[in-house]
């Protein structure tokens, strides 16, 4: 069985899912699984190629996906009806906002199964904003505290070589739309009206709340396109502050004894948000393996297995039972993270989500680009997304009619 | 014989040489070896991004494996680094903490000096970066390793480049050989739509395309008469010329005026199919949903495609409208009599084998000959044309008419019977009692036109073809004795039939 699945643990995912594996292994010992690793950009590709592949292609069994590709899956005809594969497989103890984007749009048949996911939160350096704060949590609980609080901190380190107040959680070492959502959602703004029936990336809340994210690179308190591990990382020091989705506790507390703290994403408006991240599994409507791969996605939704993965990524546990016993296992997850949760939003579950996130991905590498070149204005990116605008709505057009 | 440079370059060239079916395939191979070879901890590929100034990570490799990774670096402010690398194909990092060098992958060194502006001229020429990494601080890179890495990292861009090229041959001939097959289907199926259907489907198939939509003008070439789309899940959808939008109506001017262009950064391509001068309609092919963009070598491919098929569409419009001539009466549009004989047969057998009912309706116009001979032919010709018009528009889809001769005229009615088939008829005496000929032919006498039914029903009244037709002749003939104008089904007028003489 082939198992598709993205760099979730960065550099050490192979050896994390060689270890997760074991588990699977030592269960099912007849159940050969090898595990190929793409970034999001490769997957995305995939998607559309995977329906007719080449005699040379690899034809995967199990899909790793983000929450909001699986109405563009079902739609494609790529995604194998899991309700059918199995009548008894239930959504029951999954978390309400993670439901609905297992199924079928307008069905309550499962075409995806959640496994895990992980929510945005601003992890700080204690240390470091100790000398530039005696309330740290309450200077960050605004955009505008975050951007005061990191000009305190670009000058207290000004002698640091290669010294940012902000690491860049972006793997891409870019601008990151995910990123940026809790600042549009901040706004009052969103991607498309309440009734998806149309696109509102053109207002103006929604320009103000991709502003307020895009002004930590242009007032240079976060790098982009920079080579990574070199400047602004929490742990070498060179930064102090990181917008991320992943826990990060754990890494930092192993790591020199550096204290980290976790905040709520600093509100850009009236309205406290985070961005909620599921990730599901799929099996392949062309696998010849699918009993294996329903085994592999059952294994992983039972509640110690989710809990063990979820500590081996630094996520959180995608069903109550685990969850719940994941949250208890740290009071300080469950003070931090309580709070973050009541605020998660995720995305909607239609065929265009997909597009619509490339669509601004490809705006905001343009604007990294020009920021990087000192030739970004925001009349370009006003410009970008009111082209965006029309090309969503073509797209609500052709597609969610 | 060799030295340790040439005999490592010689043991590394072995090693890549072999066929790989394309880039990943390649550098899964080639990053090993040179991580084994120097002892790196890391080593990494990256892609120029040419118009961004930008080198985006591909592919990772550390211990035995390679990982597909991202991240993007912008070179553009960075111009000791970028003169270094440019000129002398390699360079080390300032920035990290550890030793780390990149390797310029590139088809040809620039032989002159790199002057303010030709950054992107010279980046045209590259294939690619690596950066090789050592955590270990005090092993730095000594220049005979850089110097190896040069050679193998040239090695490398060989490589990728004739992969690159093999890639490209061979993706072009699947292409060719899928449209050649396709083509074949498509010449050799007769009617025009399923052919489309099946050639839509395949190039949605082989190209991978999210949509494919095929649109195709009227007779005149102004307006789009139909539209063929195959979606995202494969599935057909048509449109009729009153479905089509203005919006898309408009496309097609577009696309004339605009020609078949290709732009690199599109995922959407429209050409026209035309033949000589005339418009046959155009294809149009995208990727929005997906945002892929779509290859100049898939354009081409579609370009040539495009006009076969525009000749291969002209071809079978021309067969359909010469079938249609041969089936149909130029002056009342109707079927001819050997058409109908063809369909009539068809129809008895399915429902003798369905135990359907079947029933046949014989008309003429009533007093036709005074008609010829008071008004004139061309009037004649025009009370023929008005009578099958109505006759047309007044029928089911499932009805078939026919010109029989002269002015007398069958209509088939599948799965009727006798009472029903009153109905009908007496639909058709409405409608054309209600034409006048027109006044100014007549002195401005009022002129009505009347017609006369027979009917005879399967399988009460005939069991053969032959037999029914006989039967509802026998029907209309009691009409006409009777006096015209009216219809009558066979077996209410059974009796009444003892003097009918076939003509």
């Amino acid at each position: 069985m082939i198992l598709w699945t993205m760099p979730d643990a960065g550099d050490q995912t192979k050896e994390t899912y060689a270890s997760f594996l074991t588990l699977f292994k030592k269960e099912n010992p007849n159940i050969p699984i090898s595990v190929r690793v793409f970034t999001r950009n490769v997957l995305w590709r995939r998607m559309f190629t995977i329906k007719n592949p080449t005699h040379e292609e690899e034809i995967p069994d199990l899909i790793q996906i983000p929450h909001y590709w699986t109405a563009l899956l079902v739609r494609e005809g790529v995604a194998e009806n899991l309700s059918q594969l199995d009548p008894g497989l239930s959504l029951s103890t999954c978390l309400t906002p993670l439901k609905n984007h297992c199924y079928k749009p307008g069905t309550k048949d499962i075409y995806s199964y959640p496994w895990w996911f992980d929510i945005s939160g601003l992890h700080y350096r204690v240390d470091h904003l100790k000398l530039v704060t005696n309330n740290p949590e309450k200077d960050l609980s605004t955009w505008e505290g975050l951007l005061n609080i990191c000009a305190a901190l670009r000058e207290q380190f000004k002698d640091v070589p290669g010294y940012y107040p902000v690491q860049n959680g972006d793997w891409r070492g870019s601008l990151s739309i995910r990123s940026a959502l809790p600042c549009v959602w901040g706004r009052g703004a969103d991607l498309l009206t309440q009734d998806l029936k149309k696109t509102s990336v053109a207002s103006q809340a929604f320009k103000d709340g991709l502003r307020d994210y895009i002004n930590l690179a242009l007032n240079n308190f976060m790098p982009i396109l920079r080579e990574r591990g070199s400047l602004g990382t929490m742990v070498s020091g060179k930064a102090s502050l990181m917008l991320s989705r992943k826990l990060g506790l754990s890494t930092f507390d192993a790591r020199r004894g550096t204290q980290v703290h976790t905040v709520p994403v600093p509100s850009t408006g009236d309205t406290p948000t985070a961005y909620m991240s599921g990730m599901n599994l799929f099996i392949n409507v062309h696998s010849q393996h699918k009993k294996e791969a329903l085994a592999f996605i059952k294994f992983c939704a039972r509640p110690e297995i989710q809990v063990h993965y979820a500590k081996l990524l630094e996520v959180f546990p995608a069903f109550d039972e685990a969850l719940e016993l994941f949250m208890l296992s740290s009071s300080r997850r469950l003070h931090v993270y309580g709070k973050i949760l009541t605020a998660a939003q995720t995305l909607p579950n239609i065929t265009i989500m997909g597009t619509i996130m490339e669509i601004l991905k490809r705006i905001l590498a343009v604007c990294a680009t020009q920021i990087v070149e000192g030739r970004f204005t925001q009349a370009s990116l006003d410009r970008e997304l009111d082209l965006a605008a029309k090309e969503i709505e073509y797209l609500l057009s052709i597609y969610e009619s | 014989m060799f030295d340790k440079k040439s005999y490592t370059l010689y043991k590394f060239h072995k090693q890549l040489n072999q066929a790989f079916q394309n880039k990943r395939e390649l550098l899964e191979s080639a990053l090993p070896v040179l991580r084994n070879l120097f002892k790196l901890d890391r080593i990494y590929f990256f892609d120029w991004q040419q118009e961004r100034a930008i080198l985006s990570l591909r592919m990772m490799c550390k211990k035995e494996y390679c990982m597909d990774k991202q991240e993007d670096i912008s070179v553009i402010g960075e111009s000791n680094f970028l003169r270094k690398l440019l000129q002398e194909g390699i360079t080390e990092t300032e920035d990290l903490s550890y030793p780390a060098i990149y390797v310029l992958l590139k088809w040809q060194r620039p032989s002159m000096g790199l002057k303010n502006g030709e950054v992107y001229n010279y980046m045209q020429d590259k294939v690619g970066v690596l950066r090789l990494e050592r955590f270990n601080k005090r092993r730095g890179f000594t220049s005979q390793e850089k110097e190896l890495i040069k050679a193998l990292g040239q090695e490398i861009s060989h490589n990728l480049r004739n992969t690159e090229i093999d890639q490209a041959k061979n993706q072009r001939l699947n292409v060719s050989t899928a449209l050649n097959d396709l083509s074949t289907v498509f010449a050799s199926s007769l009617r025009l739509e399923d052919g489309l259907e099946i050639i839509l489907q395949g190039v949605q198939k082989y190209f991978r395309f999210d949509r494919v939509r095929l649109y195709l003008t009227d007779a005149y070439a102004r307006r789009i008469k139909s539209a063929l789309c195959v979606d995202i899940s494969g599935q057909v959808t048509r449109q009729t010329q009153e479905e089509i939008g203005e919006q898309e109506q408009s496309l097609l001017k577009e696309v004339f005026d605009a020609e078949a262009t290709y732009r690199s950064t599109r995922s959407v391509i429209y050409i026209p199919l035309k033949v000589q001068r005339s418009k046959v309609g155009f294809l149009a092919f995208d990727n929005v949903l997906s945002r892929r963009r779509i290859g100049y070598l898939d354009f081409i491919s579609l370009q040539q495609f495009a006009s076969q098929m525009a000749l291969s569409i002209d071809n079978a419009r021309l067969f359909e409208r010469v079938q249609e001539l041969s089936n149909y009466d130029e002056l009342t549009r109707l079927p001819v009599r050997r058409y109908f004989n063809e369909k009539f047969a068809e129809e008895m057998y399915r429902a003798k084998r369905f135990n359907l009912t079947l029933s046949l309706l014989i008309l003429d116009i009533d007093f036709f000959k005074q008609i010829n001979d008071n008004y004139g032919h061309q009037i004649g010709d025009w009370a023929l044309q008005e009578v099958s018009r109505i006759i047309r528009t007044s029928l089911r889809q499932t009805d078939v008419p026919c010109r029989f001769g002269g002015d007398e005229m069958v209509i088939m009615l599948p799965s009727t019977n006798s009472d029903e088939s009153k109905i009908i008829a007496k639909r058709l005496q409405d409608r054309i009692n209600a034409i006048t000929l027109p006044t100014k032919y007549t002195n401005g006498e009022e002129i009505h036109i009347s017609i006369s039914q027979g009917i005879a029903s399967f399988p009460t009244d005939a069991s053969s073809s032959e037999d029914l037709l006989e039967k509802a002749d026998k029907a209309l003939y009691v009409v006409k004795k009777n006096g015209r104008g009216h219809f009558a089904a066979y077996r209410e007028v059974v009796d009444q039939t003892a003097d009918y003489k076939k003509e």
